[in-house]
């Protein structure tokens, strides 16, 4: 029997082509529309995230205790050679290094604005930030002595900075003194993390200890060969560094508003999943309802020879099944390819660059793919489905089919 | 011993309590042993469609009771009326009501199907009854590429394919010629002598009256006349 009913459904929605095939292109337009933005928003999301792990925080900062409420540059983790060791000895850590972080003004001839000094050893930042990848002008290294400055490229062009200009550099040391070098500028950096962009200087991390006058580092940061590890990680190191005044956050504890986006990204894509569950209901209820009432008669004759209402709930149950179904392929495979092909080859926004340099963005956005975009959409079609044939079944089942045979 | 099919007093009104209150049938007794060939005639309006679809278990009576080979009917819920209908009872109607996206073959075998009866089981009596209405060569066929009169032996081969105790027609031939209308019903008058299945027409085509074994004439919802004719 269950051949004969699924023949019946199939072939049913072939009797009106023009309107079947309208509802599925619907349904197929609205989820591949909505994969891709969905897709390029998480995207977006994502390598702004990437870009302040990378550049910034690793997933996990460890700092001494208050440096983030007062970036005195005497609060700095004295005993960091004890946490290198913890560090090495975990296998999860995938890579990690240490930083001086310090505020100071950097000043040409004619221009001065405050900067964040990031003292860094480039070697482990290579590795670790992928900072060389960065480069926006210049070479990437501190030059001869080690008296080269990387500076963000909004804080050159205030400055009016190029390569080889010379600036100075002047931060208050661990004795409170004053202290200056004069730095050239070997290169340019955007990393798309506003912060760095707009006020971030890197020197070398020896060079600076020398400069502040401290024996520590400010920051130690790490990342994970799994991120999920964090957590753990977090809970494991307070514990094991309690007495030694530090404090450990994750990157979403150090970028809140990313996170927030995050979340926000993931109620948009809610959101659209329900528009396009109501789209698809209303169109399948069309549909279903049309051709619930087009055929009375014939589903009159099926129960009438004895088919119980049961098996008709089935046939139509089908019809709108195969209906919303031939959408939802349609959709995720339009939508999945278009996504893959933007996930390798980026989506192209660099004419929107400046716009996009102000909210940190990357002029080329790569997409994502989240198994979650299918499920989600499967069930939104499915629940589409279900209620989309309440009422036509419900008019079915009022009709009596004497009425309906004998006219 | 009781009658195959026994109505008791049924009564049927139609928008009961209303100001167009109508009334459909009028108490009417009647007894149809097996293998009658039964023409109900008369008038439009006298209540043959409602009888038929009281006794099919389409319609219920407002007073009264229907017993089929011992089982009352009346009493049944919807799912074991479809159950009762399914496996006892094959219906012929007037304007044939095939499924259009089926072939021939799937509507006849279609009841058997529900019934759960096997593949092989259907092949064999496709073929066995649609040769007996010489439609054998038609069974791939789409119902809208067939005339009237080979969509009506369709439909009639759908009723008695899966060999039902009591098959109701209500005016069957209405939409055919009068050619197709007169093999039609030698057809059925066949396969209620060689299947033994008890056939109850509904008609005022004085054709299919006359091949009536048993005529029931109707009017204004009560039985006018009851006779045997051969």
């Amino acid at each position: 029997m269950f051949d004969l009913i699924v023949k019946t459904a199939f072939l049913s929605l072939f009797r009106r082509k023009l309107r079947t095939f309208l509802v599925v292109f619907m349904v197929a337009s609205s989820l591949w529309g909505l994969m891709f933005m969905q897709g390029i928003y998480d995207g977006m999301i994502e390598q702004m995230i990437s870009n302040a792990i990378k550049s910034d925080s690793g997933e996990i900062s460890i700092y001494a205790k208050d440096f983030r409420r007062d970036k005195d540059v005497k609060q700095y983790i004295k005993n960091y050679k004890d946490i290198e060791d913890y560090i090495k000895q975990n296998e999860n850590i995938k890579s990690y290094t240490t930083r001086v972080l310090a505020s100071g003004i950097i000043a040409t001839a004619k221009y001065s604005k405050n900067a964040n000094i990031y003292a860094v050893d480039l070697e482990c930042e290579k590795e670790h930030a992928k900072l060389n990848g960065y480069i926006k002008e210049g070479i990437y290294g501190f030059g001869e002595k080690s008296k080269g400055i990387m500076i963000g490229f909004k804080l050159a062009k205030k400055l009016k900075l190029s390569l080889g200009k010379k600036v100075v550099l002047s931060s208050q040391n661990s004795d409170n003194e004053i202290t200056s070098a004069s730095l050239k500028v070997t290169a340019i950096i955007k990393t798309n993390n506003m912060g760095l962009d707009e006020n971030g200087v890197f020197i070398d991390i020896k060079k600076a200890k020398e400069f502040l006058n401290i024996k520590g580092v400010s920051q130690v940061s790490i990342v994970f060969k799994d991120p999920g590890y964090m957590y753990a990680f977090q809970k494991e190191i307070i514990r094991d560094f309690k007495s030694k005044r530090l404090e450990v956050f994750r990157w979403d504890q150090l970028y809140p508003a990313l996170m927030q986006s995050r979340k926000y990204m993931e109620m948009f894509g809610y959101i659209s999943y329900m528009i396009v569950f109501l789209m698809a209901t209303v169109g399948i209820f069309g549909v279903v309802l049309v051709s619930v009432l087009e055929r009375l008669r014939e589903f009159a004759i099926l129960r009438a020879v004895g088919t119980r209402f049961g098996i008709i709930s089935s046939i139509i149950f089908l019809e709108s099944f195969l209906l919303a179904m031939a959408g939802f392929i349609l959709g995720i495979i339009f939508g999945g390819g278009t996504l893959y092909y933007f996930s390798i080859y980026g989506l192209d926004l660099s004419a929107f660059s400046d716009a996009l340099d102000e909210f940190g963005m990357d002029a080329v956005t790569y997409a994502i793919i989240k198994a979650n975009y299918f499920i989600t959409a499967f069930l939104a079609v499915m629940s589409a489905t279900i209620l989309s044939i309440i009422v036509p079944l419900k008019i079915l089942y009022k009709s009596k089919p004497t009425e309906v045979i004998n006219g | 011993m009781a009658s195959f099919l026994e109505i008791r007093s049924i009564s049927k009104v139609f928008n009961q309590g209303s100001d167009v209150e109508t009334v459909g049938l009028e108490q009417i007794d009647l007894k149809i042993e097996q293998k009658e060939f039964v023409v109900l005639s008369g008038p439009s309006g006298s209540g043959k469609t409602t009888l038929l679809n009281i006794i099919g278990g389409l319609d219920s009576p407002t007073l009264g009771e229907v017993i089929l080979d011992e089982v009352n009917i009346t009493l049944m819920n919807e799912i074991d009326l479809s159950d009762q209908r399914r496996d006892n009872i094959g219906f012929v109607f007037q304007a044939y009501n095939l499924v259009p996206v089926l072939t021939a073959k799937e509507n006849i075998e279609y009841i058997m199907k529900l019934q759960g009866r096997s593949k092989s089981e259907c092949d064999k009596r496709v073929y066995e009854i649609s040769k007996k209405l010489g439609i054998e060569n038609m069974l791939n066929k789409l119902p809208s590429h067939l005339s009237g009169g080979q969509q009506q032996r369709v439909a009639v081969a759908r009723a008695v394919a899966s060999k039902p105790k009591l098959i109701l027609a209500d005016e069957p031939t209405a939409n055919l010629d009068s050619k197709s209308a007169n093999e039609l019903m030698d057809m059925m008058e066949k396969l209620n002598e060689e299947e033994g299945i008890t056939i109850i027409f509904s008609s005022h085509d004085p054709m299919v009256i006359s091949k009536a074994k048993r005529l029931i004439k109707l009017k204004d919802g009560k039985i006018e006349k009851n006779e045997i004719v051969s």
